[in-house]
């Protein structure tokens, strides 16, 4: 297995939890397809810290912030998916639209 | 000594504003402050003259302070002290103290007492400023300030229309010669380069100065001291401001402003000696105005009057002799004229002050109402009549041998003038004092005026008695006031002796004369006015100069009307109405330009404003997603960009 | 070989169970296919040696993070999610955007084609710590930080507003 293999894998990962974010209309896969968006990344991370750099463990410590960050990030989202809910009774973000121009 | 001079006008001016503010609770209404002043000046001014005449002060002294700085010059600020400064010092210290004294009892009473002697203080400050100041610039502004106070005190009794009137006509008259003189002094500064009176008089002694400035400068300047100094054709005014009251006529009229004139062509003689021209027209003006004037005199039959064309007369003959050379003599007399004249005037006052009129005609036989009046107004017009030992033959008798030196013909007039002079004079003492009582109300009622208004009566009669005889004695007043290396020409020395003797037997001749005909032969002269009547009358309207100025006046009134005409019916209808009919069509256009195209303009950039608005405003959905979409695109924009570079 | 097989199995579990969070209309069937997919990625972890992260991924992702979806879910979900559209408009040109991304994410791999592991993986938590508590001490505290942020505005953001 190269490099290449698994940043092809993560690249595709990205792309479809990107495509989520775009197209989802329910708020809450919008916050699953982040989560696949950040796992692609930590993909990468642990990937080219392995075969880049083998002995060094910087990557890896970075991804442990990350996997932290997203914790702190899904807790906080849904609190305010929650919190919206219970105003607007909708998850679809289209009906968030408050800030329309 | 001299260090403190500055002093003078400086109390006397604060004394004018602590008379106008607290006069009130003063002694005598504020008097006894101004007189007290004026004493103090006057020991001062004594005491400076004797020092003076002694040889104990070293002369000229100057102290100039920097002012203020104009371009490259330098305005300054200070005292210039020699002995015509010295001279004229006293002269003024003694007649204002002498007036301010006589006041008390002439004014008394007056709703306005306060406010008298607030300007009296005012011009006493204001000619001695000008007397002692080092600097042209501060003389003009005293000058002026002293044709201020003329104007005030002349119109002192407002509520009489002549009054005011009267210091109108001071006040603009002047004013015409004072425009003279403010370009006289413009123009000598442009020659000279500085106000400081002691540069300009080295420069003009130094050859710095060349003959047609000093020509030009001197005759303009000239055109000032002829409104001060009343002389001819600006000397109109100085009959009638006989309107103020006649303590102010003695001080301002007779011996101190009006001789101002006389002062700043002296203090400027090194200028004027340059140019033969100027010092002619000095000395003929002089002349001319000394003879007009005592023509005039002679059938002029308001007392106050008689001796103002007397003033003019004088005034006249200090002219003349300045235009001659005798600058001494000059400055001689107007010191002893000072005197004598402030003397007539006093005593006149006093005579007025008893009779209530002005008019000789209703008066006559007051001597033995006023034996006091009378012995001064006797000792007075001896005086000024040049009979010796007066004061006034002293100084006449050395004028007129100064024109003889120079002149024949301004000798000829200045004679026939001291004859004149002699003549109304014993007609004035003669219509006032003897013969019947014209008026026998006026004449009961009247009385002689109290001490304070004798008193200084006295004191000048005494020094009309003596003074000229003390001054010349020794020459001490010619070693005070010389103008050594200024004179323009060598003084021939005519015999003195002949022309003193000359003018005394003259003035002698006329004076009894006058007393014969007027004391013996009262009908003679009625007679003799009808004989002259075309002469009188042109006598009477004063050469017929009120009349010309107010042609002058009338013809300026005529113009204007036509201005007037011409403004209203051609400025008015054709430049300012066209005027507005082409901005109003122009403004048509204008605003039609604005309407349709500016404003066009205007609200079409609005308009697509509005419109991008709109357009733009459809991308601001409000969906996240949405706007993740753009940034989507956009990073995939800069990555393609990245591949492709 | 065997390695390259694990590989691509986990990747076909990972990429399709990802294609059904995104495509899926019911949110609970995301939310279960996300675990599956996260359950994957840590398996690429185990895969790439890299022992703590797969723990860690197992622990929080799997454990935590797909659970509390799955919660949230249960709480905000409605029956009409199955039968309602559940993509939305625009999803031509975010399809195209997708596929540029995916374009120059493979252009970018071409860079690391050939690159293989020149050693073996060896337990890393110990190098880890050392690196946690050693030149990342101040992010580590910082993150711990953020934490304690996050919990507190989720329990703001939660809590029933006091009448």
């Amino acid at each position: 297995m190269t490099l290449s293999h698994y940043l092809a894998l993560s690249g595709m990962l990205f792309t479809l939890g990107l495509f989520g974010v775009l197209t989802r209309r329910n708020v809450i896969g919008i916050l699953m397809s982040i989560e696949l968006m950040l796992n692609a990344a930590n993909i990468n991370f642990v990937a080219f810290n392995r075969f880049l750099y083998p002995g060094q463990y910087q990557g890896q410590a970075t991804v442990v912030f990350i996997i932290t960050l997203a914790a702190a990030e899904v807790v906080v989202g849904l609190a305010l998916v929650m919190a919206i809910y219970k105003n607007i009774k909708s998850v679809y973000v289209e009906n968030y639209n408050i800030m329309k121009g | 000594m001299l260090e403190y001079v500055f002093i003078l006008p400086l109390l006397s001016f604060a004394v004018a504003g602590l008379i106008l503010a607290f006069g009130k609770w003063l002694p005598l209404k504020g008097a006894s402050a101004g007189i007290a002043v004026a004493l103090w000046g006057f020991s001062q001014a004594l005491l400076l003259f004797v020092k003076a005449i002694q040889g104990g002060l070293t002369l000229p002294y100057e102290v100039s302070l920097p002012w203020f700085t104009f371009g490259a010059n330098q305005a300054v600020l200070g005292v210039y002290i020699d002995g015509l400064t010295i001279a004229m010092l006293l002269v003024v210290t003694t007649v204002s103290l002498l007036v301010q004294t006589y006041s008390i009892g002439y004014m008394h009473g007056d709703p306005r007492f306060k406010r008298f002697y607030a300007y009296l203080s005012l011009f006493t400050a204001s000619m001695l400023g000008l007397t002692i100041t080092s600097s042209m610039m501060v003389f003009f502004m005293c000058w002026e300030l002293v044709g201020v106070c003329s104007y005030l005190l002349i119109g002192f009794w407002f509520e009489k229309k002549s009054a005011a009137y009267a210091g109108k006509k001071a006040f603009i008259t002047t004013k015409l010669g004072d425009l003279g003189f403010l370009v006289g002094l413009l123009s000598l500064f442009y020659a000279t380069g500085t106000f400081q009176i002691s540069k300009i008089i080295e420069l003009a002694r130094t050859g710095g100065l060349t003959v047609a400035a000093a020509g030009i400068a001197g005759i303009l300047l000239f055109l000032g001291a002829a409104g001060k100094s009343a002389q001819f054709p600006l000397f109109i005014w100085l009959p009638d401001a006989m309107e103020g009251p006649s303590p102010v006529s003695a001080l301002i009229h007779a011996a101190t402003m009006v001789a101002a004139g006389v002062y700043m062509v002296a203090r400027l003689y090194a200028v004027y000696a340059l140019s033969p021209v100027a010092l002619n027209t000095v000395a003929w003006t002089g002349a001319i105005t000394a003879f007009m004037a005592a023509s005039m005199a002679i059938t002029c039959f308001d007392l106050k009057r008689v001796l103002a064309f007397s003033t003019i007369s004088q005034l006249g003959y200090m002219m003349l002799a300045l235009g001659v050379g005798g600058a001494t003599a000059g400055l001689f007399h107007l010191t002893t004229h000072a005197y004598f004249k402030a003397l007539l005037f006093l005593a006149a006052g006093s005579v007025i002050h008893a009779v209530h009129t002005n008019d000789m005609r209703e008066m006559g036989g007051l001597r033995h109402k006023m034996p006091w009046t009378y012995a001064t107004f006797l000792v007075g017009t001896l005086a000024l009549s040049g009979i010796p030992p007066f004061s006034g033959f002293f100084s006449k008798d050395e004028i007129l041998a100064a024109a003889l030196a120079r002149n024949p013909y301004l000798f000829l007039i200045g004679a026939v003038t001291a004859a004149m002079t002699a003549f109304y004079m014993a007609r004035a003492l003669v219509m006032t004092f003897h013969g019947k009582p014209k008026d026998a109300h006026k004449y009961d009622h009247a009385h002689e005026s109290p001490l304070v208004m004798t008193g200084p009566l006295v004191f000048l009669a005494a020094v009309s008695v003596v003074g000229g005889w003390a001054l010349s004695r020794n020459e001490i007043f010619e070693h005070l006031v010389n103008f050594e290396g200024v004179l323009p020409f060598e003084l021939h020395h005519v015999a003195h002796v002949q022309v003193a003797l000359f003018s005394s037997i003259v003035a002698a001749l006329s004076l009894l004369l006058g007393l014969w005909l007027y004391k013996v032969k009262p009908e003679l002269a009625g007679v003799l006015r009808e004989k002259f009547s075309p002469v009188v009358d042109i006598l009477e309207s004063r050469y017929g100069l009120d009349v010309f100025f107010l042609k002058i006046v009338d013809l300026a009134d005529w113009l204007s009307g036509f201005l007037f005409i011409f403004d209203f019916n051609f400025l008015d209808q054709i430049a300012i109405d066209g005027w507005a009919w082409l901005t109003l069509k122009l403004s048509r256009i204008q605003g039609w330009i604005d309407n349709h195209i500016v404003d066009a303009a205007v609200d079409a950039a609005g308009t697509v404003t509005m419109s991008a608005g709109r357009l733009t405003r459809l991308a601001q959905t409000g969906l996240i997603q949405n706007y993740l979409l753009f940034v989507a695109v956009a990073v995939s924009i800069f990555a393609a960009l990245a591949f492709i570079g | 070989m065997t390695e390259t097989l694990i590989f691509y199995m986990l990747s076909a579990v990972i990429l399709l169970s990802a294609l059904g969070v995104v495509l899926l209309p019911g949110v609970m069937h995301s939310a279960l296919c996300l675990g599956l997919c996260l359950a994957g990625v840590a398996g690429i972890f185990a895969s790439l040696g890299a022992d703590f992260i797969f723990a860690a991924q197992i622990l929080v992702y799997v454990g935590g993070i797909a659970v509390l979806i799955l919660f949230v879910v249960l709480l905000a979900g409605s029956a009409s999610d199955l039968v309602t559209r559940q993509i939305n408009d625009s999803w031509l040109p975010s399809l195209f955007i997708c596929a540029a991304f995916l374009w120059s994410f493979l252009k970018v791999t071409v860079y690391f084609s050939g690159i293989a592991a020149s050693t073996l993986p060896v337990p890393a938590v110990k190098f880890i710590a050392a690196a946690l508590l050693g030149d990342y001490a101040v992010p580590f505290e910082l993150i711990s930080l953020v934490l304690l942020a996050s919990m507190t505005g989720a329990v703001l953001f939660g809590r029933r507003k006091a009448q």
